[in-house]
């Protein structure tokens, strides 16, 4: 974006709103890539990580990112909160990984802990560095802003260089699993015989 | 004001994260939450249910035996009791849960992946089993868990024969 700005001038507005668009995407690709892999040891909620995200995401951007869109008067303070609250709902996103991971038991392991590290900061930053460029007038913020965009991708890129430099496999808890060798088909029978049981008492 | 709050989730969120990379775990979930969890497998426990939830003996103690006091007092113990079997029910399926992915080499001819469909399960006996227990905790493990309608006014269908003794009943009378 330096280059472009550098460059052609004249170019740089558009090839903003193109790269402000991807990155709203891209993040929540990253969201979508680490929820993905925090379940993935346990098959019955392997696809709890993908459904939380995907859950709460429609959720709030119906309900607390849409509106900011459609009722904000001034174009500007309504990019800012979109970007703003877009970064808020991803928070809400990886918190609620973090405590269904401990609700669970889980040990992430140390490039899925380092993903979420690198992005959690950079999120954090994020909010922070949106909600003051909001309530500050631009001629105060508007230098500081444009440094710490930057500042916190570079602090998320360089944690997640140091958590994935070197390939450590997620740590497997030491249960024997008492289906040992019937595959998923003997999990899902499992899961299907403890909820019969509650059906039973609850329908008495 | 809304800046300070908004830096203010952002601080705690970074909190939280470190703290939660931080801590370690407890080696067995389970031992603090519900250590009297019955080990899977066996499934006999899951019969405790019937006597738990069957108000019978409670009834003909304060009714036949005229003992409103220990039938109280049996029902508040049986209301502990139902807590602490659906607690264990909740443990034990948590453990299930927990089962760790089995690689496919141990396990021959698992090739369907059921992941969504056990998803669905786990969601829904977690939806079902936090019901349970508030209810019971509520009103107690003889309240029917599914609430009755029975205060609503529906339509009846009318036994013809009860209708013609009315109907003769009525007749006599005047």
């Amino acid at each position: 974006m330096y280059l472009v700005y550098g460059f052609d001038r004249s170019a740089y507005r558009s090839a903003y709103w193109f790269y402000f668009l991807i990155s709203i995407l891209v993040e929540f690709a990253v969201l979508v890539e680490i929820s993905d892999h925090i379940f993935q040891s346990l098959p019955a909620i392997r696809h709890l990580g993908r459904a939380l995200t995907v859950a709460i995401s429609a959720t709030l951007a119906l309900t607390y990112i849409l509106p900011v869109i459609l009722w904000e008067q001034s174009r500007r303070l309504a990019l800012l909160d979109f970007a703003l609250r877009a970064s808020v709902t991803k928070v809400i996103v990886l918190a609620a990984l973090f405590i269904a991971a401990r609700h669970y038991g889980l040990q992430i392991g140390k490039s899925v802990a380092g993903l979420m590290l690198g992005f959690s900061i950079y999120l954090g930053l994020n909010i922070a560095n949106l909600a003051a460029n909001k309530a500050f007038h631009p001629a105060l913020y508007g230098g500081i802003y444009w440094i710490m965009t930057p500042t916190a991708y570079s602090l998320c890129l360089l944690v997640w260089t140091v958590a994935l430099w070197d390939y450590v496999p997620a740590p497997s808890r030491s249960t024997i699993s008492p289906v040992a060798g019937e595959g998923s088909e003997s999990l899902a029978l499992e899961l299907t015989r403890f909820n019969n049981q509650l059906s039973k008492l609850i329908d008495k | 004001m809304t800046t300070i709050i908004y830096a203010a989730i952002a601080i705690a969120f970074l909190i939280m994260v470190i703290g939660f990379l931080r801590k370690p775990l407890p080696d067995d979930p389970d031992e603090t939450s519900a250590g009297y969890a019955p080990k899977i497998g066996s499934g006999r426990w899951l019969d405790l249910s019937e006597p738990i939830f069957n108000p019978s003996d409670a009834r003909w103690l304060e009714d036949e035996l005229a003992f409103p006091k220990l039938a109280s007092d049996l029902r508040l113990e049986r209301k502990r009791l139902a807590i602490r079997w659906l607690q264990a029910l909740q443990a034990s399926f948590d453990e299930l849960v927990r089962t760790p992915e089995i690689v496919p080499s141990e396990a021959p001819g698992s090739t369907v992946d059921h992941g969504w469909q056990m998803l669905g399960l786990t969601l829904r006996f977690k939806f079902l089993v936090s019901y349970a227990l508030f209810m019971v905790k509520v009103f107690g493990p003889y309240h029917r868990l599914i609430p009755s309608f029975s205060w609503v006014p529906l339509p009846q269908k009318e036994d013809p024969n009860l209708r013609r003794a009315a109907m003769a009943g009525s007749r006599g009378s005047n």
